[in-house]
């Protein structure tokens, strides 16, 4: 941030010698980065902005399915019949036990995996691979492949806990337990993904700060806690939000496994915008709900690049 | 995001299809699912082939568009862009909220064109679907493909626990005694799938196998939740698991009954009859099939997919999809597709042909699906079809999960649905002069 405000700061002072100097040359210069950057501009106004803005209309009308009444302006309505949805508070609620239950284990065992595989032996690249494996797999062929997994009785996970004598629960079908079976195939799904960003992290570790603190007499666990996960900072704010923005913003394993059930234990925010507006034909809920969840992610995603841009400056 | 993508498809596949000649043959676009992929997907394009080689007038363009509810998606989605297709392959139960969305429109000009009625036009039809067809007193929909629950059972299971598999169970008791004899260690003597959808349809089975009716058939704004033929079958669920014993606790899905029942984990199971073919080619060993068991009377839900007509097309378009309605549902196509899916065939004259008598000959389970078919009544299909049928379907989940009790999950169930039908109430039977 810091270089980029100099940067700044220096292309102002030239562009006033320039300025004076040949004015016509000056316009055409500062034409072109529009123009560069038009087209882009016109895709990203054309299918980002454009929708966000009739969301945001949408959002403030009702349109009453099935009963001949007109469209009515209501204002705040939709957002005040959203949050008073039990659906909806239940959706919030299995959301954030599912980004936390999701993000913290996912982030352990991404760091572990990166640790373990940062040396680049013939061994690691083999372990990086099978650790990574997941990632490449669709989350629909992996919810479908989770389905015979979490089959009670019948499925690979009942199979080997009946072999060390232990009687797994309905994995999918129990209210109780369903959301975490659903956290766990993410879990399985993202780690190996996030360890990509932690490996490439590692690598900017400084050298000589390990070394020094290895000088200074501090065992490995001493190493990591106050040498390498600092430094590390600025990957974990950047995984975080990635993470954030994909669990809310993936919902293909609970349409394939459980569509919200049994009893909504399982429904995430998306899916329930996705109902509201495709199975209950309420669009204007289901559009007050989508402002709502990206207004949230919006707020996260500022959060965290403040962070980010304070371990940028604390690194630089 | 979803709905973004969604869109652009609708955009690609309209700019597709506009960059097509039209000549003197007006095109119309027939989106169709199927539950399962692959082999039927296949047999459509094939019978719409065989329909614009057939003749010149009109030509058909088929796509496949995933599930019931992605098929309704998309039809809705092109229709939101200006390009509605002409003639969809729609769930039958989606009928009254698309008529009320004014997604769909009535068919009686067409009837009327063709000088008939919908009294003879619907008279070829099994009885339990013109409900499913019709939406105030107009036909909206022609009955395609359909299908009941039915009771499959392992023969061996029964011979083993000392039951007699040609006398398979007919009323509740007999099953609730048949399930205790069958459950052995981790097997179960009966299963549903409890997942959504399945379980709103086989609860509409067992509560009008118990006297119920589930819904108005004539109006959409009513369900019957809290009533006894429904809080019968509730607690009936509920003893299963909890009293007896005979069922596991929770929600299994269709795949998951399924798969027990081919690994032996279950001996008797609800299924569809649509399931039928699929069992029967994966099924090991011996098993039969059955009349869903009754406690007051005989009676099942009919399940399937209707063809449906989408507004905003041009008068040709129109006319070219009701000439291609009517020959997708002509006696030998519904035959025929009937025969390859093991969904029933709507027309009743198509069972008096005899390459269909060959094939009920052949196939005993599918004789015993049709002889259920006398005795099935409507779908549900309300205002806020699945809104409502959610509605029941998270309570009984509750019940089923052992959180809540039979008396208080239907309560709950009728007051939710009560809330999502009012506004339609609030326009229709409560609005008053």
């Amino acid at each position: 941030m810091q270089r980029r405000m100099s940067l700044a700061g220096t292309t102002g002072v030239l562009d006033g010698i320039q300025a004076a100097a040949v004015p016509v040359r000056r316009r055409r210069l500062r034409l072109l980065p529009y123009a560069l950057l038009a087209p882009s501009l016109l895709f990203l106004v054309l299918f980002t902005y454009l929708p966000v803005a009739r969301v945001l209309v949408e959002s403030l009308y009702d349109k009453p399915h099935g009963t001949g009444a007109a469209t009515t302006f209501v204002g705040l309505g939709n957002y005040a019949k959203v949050l008073a949805d039990p659906a909806f508070r239940q959706a919030a609620l299995n959301n954030l036990i599912y980004a936390v239950g999701v993000l913290v284990p996912t982030i352990v065992l991404a760091l572990a995996f990166a640790l373990a595989v940062q040396r680049s032996t013939r061994f690691s690249a083999v372990l990086r691979t099978v650790f990574f494996f997941p990632s490449l797999v669709p989350l629909v062929a992996a919810a479908s492949l989770f389905f015979f997994i979490f089959l009670p009785r019948v499925g690979l996970l009942d199979y080997y806990l009946a072999k060390i004598g232990l009687h797994g629960p309905n994995w999918l079908g129990d209210s109780d337990v369903a959301l975490w079976s659903v956290i766990g195939l993410t879990v399985w799904k993202n780690a190996g993904y996030y360890m990509l960003f932690y490996i490439a992290g590692l690598q900017n570790v400084p050298r000589d700060t390990i070394e020094a603190a290895m000088i200074d007499g501090a065992n490995a666990w001493q190493r990591l806690r106050f040498v390498i996960l600092p430094a590390l900072a600025t990957t974990t704010a950047f995984v975080v939000v990635i993470a954030l923005i994909q669990l809310l913003t993936n919902v293909d394993h609970v349409i394939v496994l459980t569509r919200g059930g049994p009893s909504n234990a399982t429904n995430l925010l998306l899916y329930y915008i996705f109902q509201s507006a495709h199975e209950n034909f309420e669009y204007g809920k289901a559009a007050a709900a989508t402002l709502m969840s990206v207004a949230v992610l919006l707020a996260i995603s500022l959060g965290s690049m403040r962070v980010m841009e304070r371990g940028a400056r604390g690194n630089g | 995001m979803r709905i973004g993508r969604l869109g652009l498809g609708a955009l690609a596949l309209s700019l597709a299809t506009a960059a097509w000649p039209a000549w003197s043959q007006t095109k119309i676009d027939f989106f169709f699912p199927v539950p399962v992929e692959g082999k039927l997907a296949r047999e459509m394009t094939r019978l719409v082939k065989l329909y614009n080689e057939s003749q010149k007038e009109v030509e058909v363009v088929a796509s496949y568009t995933g599930s019931y509810d992605d098929t309704k998606l998309k039809a809705q989605a092109a229709a939101k862009a200006g390009k509605p297709p002409s003639v969809v392959l729609m769930s039958a139960n989606f009928n009254v909220d698309l008529k009320l969305s004014g997604d769909i429109i009535s068919l009686e000009p067409m009837l009327k064109a063709d000088e008939t009625t919908r009294e003879d036009f619907l008279k070829d039809f099994w009885p339990a679907l013109h409900a499913n067809a019709t939406v105030d007193g107009e036909l909206y929909g022609v009955p395609f493909h359909n299908s009941t629950p039915l009771l499959y059972y392992n023969v061996e299971h029964f011979k083993e626990a000392g039951l007699d598999p040609a006398k398979p169970p007919r009323t509740w008791a007999e099953m609730v005694d048949a399930a205790k004899k069958l459950t052995k260690g981790d097997r179960s003597g009966f299963m549903m799938p409890a997942g959504y959808d399945y379980l709103g349809w086989l609860m509409e089975a067992l509560s009008m196998s118990n006297g119920g009716r589930y819904f108005n058939e004539d109006y959409g704004g009513e369900v019957y939740y809290d009533q006894p033929s429904m809080l019968g079958a509730a607690r009936f669920v509920e003893d299963l698991i909890f009293k007896h014993k005979v069922m596991p606790q929770g929600v299994t899905e269709a795949g998951g009954v399924s798969t027990a029942f081919f690994a032996g984990k279950a001996s008797m199971v609800l299924l569809s009859t649509g399931s039928l073919s699929f069992i029967r080619e994966s099924m090991k060993t011996p098993y039969d099939v059955a009349f869903v068991p009754k406690n007051v009377r005989n009676a099942v839900p009919i399940g399937g997919a209707s063809l449906v007509m989408f507004a905003g097309q041009s008068e040709d378009s129109k006319k070219a999809g009701w000439k291609f309605i009517k020959w997708l549902s002509s006696t030998d196509t519904l035959g025929g597709w009937s025969r390859f899916t093991g969904y029933f065939a709507p027309r009743k004259s198509a069972y008096d042909k005899p390459e269909m008598k060959e094939f009920i000959a052949k196939n005993p389970d599918a004789k015993v699906a049709l002889d259920q078919l006398p005795y099935a009544k409507p779908w549900f299909a309300t205002y806020q079809t699945v809104a409502v049928r959610k509605a029941l379907e998270d309570e009984i989940q509750a019940l089923m999960n052992g959180k809540k009790k039979a008396d208080q999950a239907v309560k709950d169930a009728q007051k939710k649905a009560d809330e999502l039908m009012r506004p339609y109430a609030e326009t229709t039977s409560l609005k008053l002069p």
